[in-house]
């Protein structure tokens, strides 16, 4: 049986095989490498911590019980994304919410969880000020992000923050390849507007 | 902040910036939570028959079956008794004649196995076993033991089988 490390160095594809054996470990491996992206995504598109993590418990039970009817022929971040997508599109659709907080989970008791929990931001070779300035400008482009309508907010985020290219965000919005582009421009001409203060 | 843009430099610096932007990180448990609350694949033929067992256990259906067959056993014993009772003598004429035929083939298996026995000289060793005594116990002491011995092993074998990589919360 492959241990959590082996797992690591596996695919997934093959990881999903082993889901779908019902191994418990290939559940863990799957929920850790899709949690942080997944949470993210859905965070900044509904933008209330503990609706987010409701819809994405929810979005992980739904994968993790259809694994069966996943087709391999699809990449399964695309999938999964696309469930999480759908997700968020649907609360939004019933309800407006727009706080969004920096900090831990609202139930973390212990600085370790606050920690754990909160804002996790990427390892960077910059001065204090060069960072304090960078946070103030990657707050004000999170609220700038905020303000764009739920599709072009789900294109700029998978395209720019999680990095996906447009084939495979076409996938998860069912939607052609061309309207993906569009999105993604017209939402950085949008962007270029609600930061236009920043110019001289 | 200090330093404002050139407008050339905006689009760069979000487009970085955006790339750069955060990852945010659900609550302590998520994964439990999560799995916890996942079905596990079970065999296709244990799905089928838990399907068939809440099909028919519920509530409509059970008493709808229920009925059914109440129905079905009331009509065929109410066309099979007043026939039986109508063909009497032929049934006691077949029933005699079957139990004496198979009262005969057994006799005459028993009569063969009983000459085969003899022919083989089976009869004498069982006498002398008989007489022999302490040998006749030792040897039906050992058969009894190699008997449990069997049915341990077998039971160990078919024991079911430990997986450690389920949950308690997923076996409950």
């Amino acid at each position: 049986m492959p241990t959590a490390k082996d797992l690591q160095s596996l695919g997934d594809r093959e990881v999903v095989t082993l889901a779908k054996a019902g191994k418990e470990a290939a559940y863990r491996e799957l929920l850790r490498r899709y949690e942080r992206p997944v949470f993210s995504l859905i965070y900044r598109m509904v933008r209330d911590r503990a609706l987010a993590e409701d819809l994405a418990q929810e979005t992980f039970i739904k994968v993790l019980n259809a694994l069966e009817s996943y087709r391999p022929e699809y990449k399964f971040s695309s999938w999964v994304f696309k469930i999480a997508n759908n997700a968020a599109i649907d609360q939004l659709r019933r309800r407006e919410v727009d706080t969004l907080s920096l900090d831990g989970a609202p139930d973390a008791r212990t600085a370790d969880e606050v920690q754990a929990t909160a804002l996790q931001a990427a390892d960077r070779q910059e001065s204090p000020l060069a960072e304090l300035e960078s946070r103030e400008l990657g707050s004000q482009i999170e609220l700038a992000v905020g303000k764009l309508r739920p599709e072009y907010r789900t294109c700029i985020l998978l395209r720019h923050v999680e990095g996906r290219s447009y084939e495979e965000i076409a996938e998860v919005m069912d939607l052609p390849l061309g309207t993906v582009k569009t999105y993604i421009h017209r939402a950085r001409l949008e962007l270029r507007e609600y930061l236009a203060h920043l110019r001289t | 902040m200090d330093k404002q843009l050139d407008a050339s430099d905006l689009d760069t610096v979000v487009l970085r910036e955006l790339s750069r932007l955060p990852t945010f990180g659900p609550g302590r448990g998520f994964a439990d939570h999560v799995v916890a609350r996942v079905r596990r694949p079970q065999p296709a033929s244990l799905v089928l028959l838990r399907r068939a067992g809440a099909w028919v256990l519920q509530p409509s259906r059970a008493v709808s079956l229920a009925a059914a067959y109440a129905v079905c056993v009331a009509v065929g014993l109410r066309l099979a008794v007043p026939w039986m009772t109508a063909h009497a003598p032929a049934f006691s004429f077949v029933s005699s004649w079957v139990t004496a035929q198979a009262t005969a083939v057994f006799d005459a298996a028993a009569l063969a196995v009983a000459s085969w026995a003899v022919e083989l000289g089976a009869a004498d060793a069982i006498h002398s076993a008989a007489t022999a005594g302490p040998r006749l116990w030792a040897a039906l002491a050992a058969l009894t033991i190699g008997y449990a011995a069997c049915g341990y092993g077998l039971r160990v074998l078919l024991r079911a089988p430990r997986r450690k990589d389920v949950s308690l919360a997923g076996a409950l």
